[in-house]
Parts: C-alpha cells; sequence; structure tokens
C-alpha cells in the first residue's frame, strides 16, 4: 500500500489518536484536502515508492513525505567500513534510506533543513547490518520553521549498536518519531535528547522501542530546559515481546521549568509479554536546585552566570556519557 | 573585622533557631564554635552568608564596617566572606576548575581588578593543589561530584586557599577526614591564615584543635552563645561534655 491511501485510510492526527495526545494537531495542514497549499492529492505518484509497504505504519509524520512525493535518497555503507556521513535536506519533504552493512561504523550526522516552507517533513529508514556501530545526531541550531516532522524507523540485526542523540533549539513546533525495532540477541539502542525551548515553541518527541529478541536492550534520556510560554512532551514507548529473555530497557525524562508558563508532559509506556526482562522509567520536573545555586553564589558568582552555569551542567551531562567520538564533539560544541 | 550582635534568625515555619547571637571576630584570631547537635552552629554559618532558606529576625551582622545582611550572597563573598558547608553541595557538569576561575574573576570583578590570565590561574591552581596534597584529577571532576567526604573537605579548603577571604566560616571541615587528610587539610588552613584574616571553626573535637590553635572557644546552645573561654574551654569540653554549663 502507498503512502497517500494509507494517509487517507487513517485521516489526519486528531488528539484522540494516542501517537498525537499532546500535539498541536490544529496546526498541521490538512493535506487530504485539494485545498490545501500542499496539494497532496494531485501529487504525481514517485516510483521509488514502490519498494515501501505502507499498510502497517499509522504514523501521519512517517507517512507525510513519501505521500508529499519526497525523492527518495539511498546510501549504502558496506560492511566492515568507517564512515562520517552528513544528511541535508533542502525540500520541504524528504526521504532518505541507509543501508549500514555488518559490522560497520557510521557516523551520520543530520543537518539542518534550511527551506522555509510552512511545514517541513523527513523520514529516515535505517537499516543496522549485524554488529554495526551507528551514532545518529543532529544539533539544530535555532531555526524558525513553523512545524518540522522527523520520523526515523531503525530496524537493528544482532549485536548492533545505535546511538541517537539530538539537540533541539528551534522557534516552532517539532516533532521527532522514532520507531526502533531490536530484531536479534544483543541489539543496543541508545537515544539522549536535550530541548533548550523558549518563547511560544514546542517540542514533542514520540519512541516505541520493540524487543523483538532476547538481550536487547535500549536507554532513553530526555532532557528539557524550558523557559517562556514552551511547552515539550515526551511519549515513550518500549514493547518487550514474548520470549525476550534478559532484554533491558531504562527511560529518564527530566524537566527544569525556567518559567511558569513552561509545561511538559510525558508519558512512559512499558507493554511487557515476558518475565524476565528489566525495565524502568522515570521522570522529574522542577526548577533549578536551590542548594547548587546558594552554592555558586556563595562562591562570589552573580546568580545570572550561576544560573547559566546550571543550565549547561544538565545539558552538559545529556551528552557526556557519551564514547568519544563526531557526535559527542558536535552535541557539546553545541552547547 | 566579623561584629555580629544580637543576631535571631529562624525557619520558614517561623522556629527561631538562632536567638541572639554575639561574636566579635578580630584579624588574625581562630574562634573554635562547639556546642550539641541541633544547637544552631551550622545556621550560623548559612544565615550570615544568605541562605534563601533562613529569615533574619533581627539584629546585624558587619564585615569590616558594612552590613552583610543587606549584600546579596555573592557580595558577602566577594567582600570577603566564605563559609565551609557540613555536607558541601555536589554539582555533576560543573568543572571543577573552570568554577573556581569564576569564583575568582568574579571577586576581582567587584573589586574592579581585570580578570586574571590562564597561565596565571593555572599557576595559583597548582600551587593552592600542592598545598594541599591535591592530585590533578581535582581538575577534571565536575564540583564535588562523586568525591568522598574527605575529598569535598580538600575541595573546600582549595577553594578558600584560591578566594582567599578575610573571614572563613568552616562548618565542621573535620568530619570526615582521616588521619593524614585531618593533618593536610588543618596544614592548609594555618598556612592560608594570617594577621589580617580571620577563622571560625565549628567542630565537635579537639583533635581539629590540636593542629590549629583557637584564640577563643565559645559553646553555642539553643541558639545562643552560652560560654566563652581560651582553648582549655575545648579540653574541659572533651572531658566533661555540655551538661555541666549552664545556661
Amino acid at each position: 500500500m502507498d503512502a497517500i491511501t494509507r494517509i487517507k485510510q487513517l485521516g489526519m492526527p486528531r488528539r484522540n489518536n494516542e501517537l498525537w495526545t499532546f500535539f498541536p494537531v490544529a496546526k498541521i495542514p490538512n493535506v487530504l484536502s485539494p485545498d490545501s497549499d500542499c496539494h497532496v492529492a494531485d501529487a504525481p505518484r514517485n516510483d521509488n515508492q514502490d519498494a515501501f509497504d505502507f499498510s502497517e505504519e499509522n504514523d501521519f509524520a512517517a507517512l507525510l513525505p513519501v505521500a508529499q512525493n519526497a525523492r527518495t535518497m539511498v546510501q549504502n555503507i558496506a560492511d566492515g567500513s568507517e564512515e562520517m556521513a552528513m544528511l541535508k535536506c533542502n525540500n520541504d519533504y524528504g526521504h532518505t534510506v541507509l543501508n549500514i552493512g555488518k559490522n560497520a561504523k557510521a557516523s551520520i550526522e543530520i543537518l539542518d533543513n534550511k527551506v522555509q516552507h510552512p511545514i517541513c517533513a523527513e523520514r529516515f529508514d535505517i537499516n543496522v547490518g549485524e554488529g554495526a556501530s551507528v551514532e545518529i545526531f543532529f544539533a539544530n541550531p535555532a531555526n524558525d520553521l513553523p512545524l518540522t516532522f522527523r520520523h526515523f524507523r531503525i530496524t537493528q540485526a544482532a549485536g548492533s549498536n545505535v546511538r541517537f542523540s539530538a539537540i533541539e533549539r528551534g522557534n516552532g513546533i517539532t516533532r521527532v518519531s522514532i520507531d526502533a525495532f531490536l530484531n536479534a540477541a544483543g541489539a543496543n539502542f541508545d537515544a539522549r535528547t536535550l530541548n533548550v525551548l523558549g518563547g511560544e515553541s514546542s517540542s514533542h518527541h514520540r519512541l516505541h522501542i520493540y524487543h523483538n529478541a532476547p538481550e536487547t536492550t535500549s536507554t532513553q534520556l530526555s532532557r528539557n530546559l524550558l523557559d517562556g510560554n514552551a511547552t515539550a512532551s515526551y511519549d515513550g514507548s518500549v514493547i518487550v515481546g514474548n520470549g525476550c529473555t534478559k532484554a533491558y530497557s531504562s527511560q529518564l525524562v527530566n524537566t527544569i521549568l525556567l518559567s511558569e508558563n513552561s509545561s511538559v508532559s510525558v508519558k512512559p509506556v512499558l507493554k511487557i509479554y515476558h518475565d524476565d526482562v528489566e525495565c524502568t522509567h522515570g521522570n522529574t520536573v522542577g526548577e533549578l536546585d536551590a542548594e547548587q545555586m546558594f552554592y555558586l553564589v556563595s562562591r562570589g558568582i552573580p546568580e545570572k552566570a550561576a544560573r547559566k552555569m546550571l543550565m549547561h551542567a544538565f545539558a552538559f551531562d545529556t551528552f557526556a556519557p557519551l564514547p568519544e567520538g563526531p557526535a559527542k564533539k558536535r552535541l557539546l560544541q553545541e552547547l | 573585622m566579623l561584629s555580629i550582635k544580637d543576631l535571631k534568625a529562624s525557619i520558614e515555619d517561623g522556629t527561631q533557631i538562632l536567638k541572639g547571637i554575639n561574636l566579635e571576630v578580630k584579624p588574625g584570631e581562630v574562634h573554635a564554635i562547639m556546642g550539641p547537635n541541633g544547637s544552631g552552629k551550622s545556621t550560623l554559618s548559612k544565615v550570615i552568608m544568605g541562605h534563601p532558606a533562613y529569615h533574619v529576625d533581627g539584629g546585624s551582622v558587619e564585615l569590616d564596617g558594612k552590613n552583610l545582611l543587606e549584600m546579596d550572597i555573592n557580595e558577602r563573598a566577594n567582600s570577603g566572606l566564605f563559609i565551609s558547608t557540613q555536607y558541601p553541595t555536589e554539582i555533576p557538569g560543573v568543572n571543577n576548575v573552570e568554577f573556581l576561575k569564576m569564583a575568582f574573576n568574579s571577586k576581582r570583578a567587584f573589586l574592579g581588578q581585570p580578570e586574571i590570565n590562564d597561565d596565571d590561574f593555572k599557576k595559583l591552581c597548582e600551587e593552592k593543589m600542592q598545598l594541599l596534597e591535591m592530585d590533578a584529577r581535582y581538575r577534571e571532576r565536575g564540583v564535588n561530584d562523586g568525591m568522598s567526604g574527605g575529598e569535598k573537605k580538600r575541595n573546600e579548603i582549595l577553594q578558600m586557599a584560591i578566594l582567599d577571604p578575610k573571614v572563613s566560616f568552616l562548618d565542621e571541615t573535620d568530619s570526615g577526614l582521616d588521619i593524614d587528610a585531618l593533618r593536610i587539610v588543618a596544614n592548609g588552613i594555618n598556612h592560608i591564615m594570617s594577621p589580617e584574616k580571620a577563622v571560625i571553626l565549628v567542630t565537635h573535637y579537639q583533635r581539629l584543635l590540636d593542629y590549629i590553635k583557637p584564640t577563643y572557644v565559645h559553646v553555642l546552645r539553643h541558639g545562643k552563645i552560652i560560654l566563652s573561654g581560651g582553648p582549655e574551654l575545648a579540653l574541659k569540653l572533651e572531658e566533661q561534655g555540655y551538661d555541666w554549663i549552664e545556661e
């Protein structure tokens, strides 16, 4: 089934759809209407869509770029090779397929889309081979795109390791959705995200991690520094399948609210169909630590500088545990 | 130098912890404050530094004739007050040396002096770390982050050595220190001490006072200094406890 047919089946996102509970769905242009600016119904169908079957895809953001006839860019990284790559989408809709070979090591930076359209949507299909190690990251400088979707569909083979890291500081509305499929033993998925938001901006993360094999592991750490009227949401689901012995998963969301009007919504979901697994989730919301503030200013540091130091420390700790490499270097530099 | 007069302070629920503290500290003096748990010793240091958890109900605190209670917390520090709390706060993610440099330059800015350059600060830092027999790992760590109790206390004295305050209020600096660490920390304090400076030590034990000779020893109980004396008072308290003192 192609993407536009599936979108028509699903209809436009609504708040009562659990994938869009926290998202301001009214801001999404109606692509199903012929009067819409997006004209999806009239778009000529690109042949490269034939390679995909979207009949089980439920996320509108995952379908939209393909339905809008994004040109699919395929990149293959050979078995055992080491590559650094930068991906940049210059159109309002993008679709990238990355096939990463066995035991390959890849560092993929996704650069900011500079287009100025009312909506921008990108989809990434990333297939990670056995024993491969991949870091995927973006550190977007503040941009003014009103509405941005980024969807990642990641499938992992045995012993593969994926580290996904991102900093978001946009002024508009951003939604990052990830479906990670840990399909064989030893696969590990690690996600670290930091939102530094102010004004009227909002950022929404939706992660579904499927533990489909024994001894698969996943960790999620999401941190938010929210000021002004900024809002953030985190909808993180971990699904551990039957027979997935020794699966391990952790999810932690930490938020510091820097203003009265900023807010965060967090929805952890654990669906566990096997006994011998370990899954944890946690969520903290607070202000800057008063004792830490007192300590810094009691050493003569002005309050404004002390606040800045604590915010930096909070952000720094998000990425400090990453192994040395391009992602860590880039993300810490961006702080 | 430091003049505390009839200082009264309470916590949020209205409970008064300090009920009229009077203390005069002159340059070159070392004052030891002893007293049972819960008598208000730790509160005293936090109140004079301006901890937001306490409300000053009355009295005055002056440093070289300036009213500390009217200053912001960082101004009190930059005016020459230093406090080391019993349990130094951990701040992961804030590098120890960067923090020290920021604090050092904040004081210089307050005093109208230019920022120190990196090389000079590195030299200063190394000199003081040698004094306290601290290894280079301290530089890479977050402020007090993951440090043992003894390491934290040593780190506090490093800050004191670099910031060079006029009056240092050290709350149970000897707790958590083994015998060697106690000697090193005490030597560091003695080295930093000069005829122009003063130290107030809060302690439960004579052992710290074997290394740092107090000019005066005070007993704080129920939020008031109820007895003051010379170094011999600490020895008597060590032997007989506090029950013999009549308020």
